[in-house]
């Protein structure tokens, strides 16, 4: 680039600081945009991923689902939620999936809502039903106590894990361990009370309350199903073939030679995962298309001002050709001008934007989310490239007009 | 060979259906090295015809011929070429950027030149001083009256040395003492070897040239020799 007519340009600019500042600011505000936008969406992404990853790469799922439905748990849970209730995956099935080589511990699990009382207190919580295996699929942590036992489960006592808010809305800061709560205005005596863990994105641990998936079978819900199996796979590597070979085997058990007919749904986290990337992927891009739509709206500001300006200066344009200007003279000043304009704008607006998303990340990090902050290097290029190739192409383009008239006539006042 | 050299030349606007001719086929020649004045009333084409042998405008038939080339066979760049460094051109209407200094004004013609930048400020420094304007030289153009502009004007246009000057009534906003200083000007260069045109619609100032164009209608009705050359000197006083 002409180092001079760079110099040049900037004194230009300098001529008409207002247009020059609102172009840059449009610009910055459409990249800003873009930026935070992205960086949110990867951010989201980190934190749903990061809350499978509690549940550990390891875990496979074996849930129910309506038949004939995809796998897909959102509708499988409409399915549910219109009353169509499956009955059929019982403990014959968990014991195959825990006779499976590939298995290391697998256990069935309910869930449910009952009032739950303590000294007066009474309290609408949700209740989990997990077979005793859960503390070693799941890796729990305790504030005090333990999970229960397998003869505790086997022989249906009724125990129960408080989630910790649970607990400090109870108990406050008292001890919990071996006082007895009510459920169903039954007696479960408290064994364990989990560490705290944070909002998480599908359920709040935190507030539920855990029981043996027999004793809540039994004593509070009066079935002898349960709506999911969560198993612990051994090698990991093999996690396709395990769910493959587990859905055969609970077929033969269901009787089904249809897989249309299936009435449950083998899932590994690396599944879950891929699910989730695309719908998170999905709704990133909702967002990208809405930023692309301010994208353009700032882009017909852009054009509209670089127009404007050029038509302003097309006396400019005369005066510099009737002294010796060449075409490309002229054209390289409003390129120059033009690439000051959006890279100055750019850089504005990729700090703005990154400024923004770090406080979008400080206000989830502090409501316990596990956002994460990244800024996606595509999408900044991306949004630069677009206001670039607006600002130079409107920037440009008229210059490249008003720079072939000859002098006279452009010189011409209108 | 002339270094003008115009056959039959003729200009016309057109503005959809209506055809306004402005110049009727021109002929005349000017040699290096003169002097000449061009006079017309008002309308007559005075300005349009320094346009075009400025290489600014372009004719609409005839033809124009420059140190020996057809004007119209030269390419844009080459025409570039030649505003910026074989003609010097002083707008009747000064043509100044707005919001620029007077020295960024002249400056001007040397981004487009081979000049270095840091010789720049120096060479619009005096030229600037040349016209009486060296006390000048940071203000704004837009702040600068009549015929301070018109004198930045006439810097602007001396600025690369050019073999040939045209000069649109460069004394029309001037009293008659700057006038006499500028017509100076003129005159010096003259004699240094430039060939110099200007308009006026002042015989007095036509009569420091060597030689009288008259156009009327956009027609050449006259063609003479000035016998009683005005001389100017340095302090704008009179001298014969
Ligand atoms: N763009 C245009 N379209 C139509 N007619 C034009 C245009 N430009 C100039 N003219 C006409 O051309 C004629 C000559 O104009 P020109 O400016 O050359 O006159 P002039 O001799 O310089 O006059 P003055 O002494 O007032 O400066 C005028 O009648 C003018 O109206
Ligand atoms: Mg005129």
């Amino acid at each position: 680039m002409n180092k001079t007519i760079f110099q040049l340009a900037i004194t230009a600019l300098r001529r008409q600081k207002t247009r020059a500042i609102l172009t840059m600011v449009a610009i910055s505000i459409g990249i800003a945009a873009v930026v935070v936008m992205s960086a949110a969406g990867k951010g989201l992404e980190k934190m749903v991923i990061s809350e499978l990853d509690v549940f550990g790469p390891n875990t496979i799922e074996i849930e129910v689902k309506v038949p004939s439905v995809k796998k897909t748990s959102s509708e499988n849970a409409m399915g549910l939620s219109t009353g169509i209730t499956i009955t059929t995956l019982k403990d014959r099935d968990i014991d195959s999936v825990r006779q499976h080589p590939n298995i290391e511990y697998a256990n069935g699990s309910v869930m449910g809502q009952e009032s739950v009382s303590y000294g007066g207190q009474i309290k609408k919580v949700v209740l989990m039903g997990h077979g005793w295996e859960q503390a070693l699929i799941d890796d729990v942590k305790f504030a005090s106590g333990r999970f229960f036992t397998k003869e505790e489960e086997e022989s249906l006592n009724s125990v129960a894990v408080l989630g910790n808010a649970v607990k400090q809305k109870m108990f406050g800061d008292d001890e919990a361990i071996g006082k007895t709560i009510y459920v169903k205005g039954k007696p479960f005596k408290v064994v364990g009370v989990m560490a705290k863990r944070g909002a998480a994105f599908f359920f709040d641990i935190d507030n539920m309350v855990t029981l043996p998936t027999k004793t809540m079978q039994k004593k509070l819900l009066g079935i002898n199903y349960v709506m999911y199996i969560m198993a612990k796979m051994k090698d990991r590597t093999q996690a396709k073939q395990t769910a493959v070979e587990l859905t055969e085997i609970i077929r033969a058990n269901h009787g089904i030679t249809d897989p249309d007919k299936d009435d449950f749904a083998v899932n590994t986290m690396e599944e879950a995962k891929a699910i989730l990337k695309t719908i998170i992927g999905a709704l990133t891009l909702l967002l990208i298309a809405l930023v692309c739509i301010s994208l353009v709206v700032g882009g017909v500001g852009i054009m509209n001002i670089m127009y404007v300006s050029v038509a302003e200066r097309k006396f400019e344009i005369g005066l510099r050709k009737s002294v010796g200007a060449r075409r490309q003279d002229i054209l390289w000043q409003f390129l120059d001008e033009a690439v000051i304009l959006t890279t100055g704008g750019g850089v504005l607006g990729i700090v703005l934007g990154a400024l923004l998303a770090f406080v979008i990340y400080i206000v989830a990090i502090s409501y316990g989310f596990k956002w994460s902050y990244i800024l996606p290097f595509s999408s900044i290029l991306l949004s630069l490239g677009f206001s670039a190739f607006i600002g130079i192409l409107f920037g440009v383009y008229p210059a490249k007009k008003a720079a072939s008239l000859n002098p006279i006539e452009a010189l011409r006042r209108e | 060979m002339s270094l003008i050299d115009v056959k039959n030349l003729s200009k016309e606007y057109r503005n959809g259906e209506v055809v306004t001719p402005v110049l009727r086929g021109l002929n005349f020649a000017i040699q290096k090295g003169e002097f000449a004045a061009i006079m017309g009333p008002s309308g007559s084409g005075k300005s349009t015809l320094m346009h075009i042998l400025g290489f600014l405008d372009t004719l609409s038939s005839g033809q124009y011929i420059f140190d020996g080339r057809d004007v119209s066979t030269l390419s844009e760049d080459e025409l570039a070429e030649m505003r910026s460094c074989s003609v010097g051109f002083v707008f009747q209407s000064f043509n100044l950027l707005p919001r620029t200094t007077v020295l960024d004004n002249a400056i001007l013609p040397l981004m487009y030149t081979k000049d270095k930048r840091p010789e720049w400020s120096a060479k619009a420094k005096a030229a600037l001083e040349s016209v009486g304007l060296g006390h000048r030289l940071h203000h704004m153009s837009d702040q600068l009256s009549g015929g301070e502009k018109q004198r930045v004007a006439i810097a602007r246009a001396l600025i690369n040395k050019p073999e040939l000057i045209f000069a649109d009534e460069p004394t029309g906003n001037l009293d008659s003492k700057s006038g006499l200083q500028v017509m100076k000007i003129f005159q010096d260069l003259n004699a240094q070897g430039h060939t110099v045109i200007l308009v006026t619609h002042e015989k007095y100032t036509a009569e420091h040239a060597q030689r009288i164009l008259r156009l009327k209608d956009g027609a050449l009705v006259g063609d003479e020799k000035v016998r009683d050359r005005q001389l100017a000197d340095g302090n704008g006083e009179l001298r014969k």
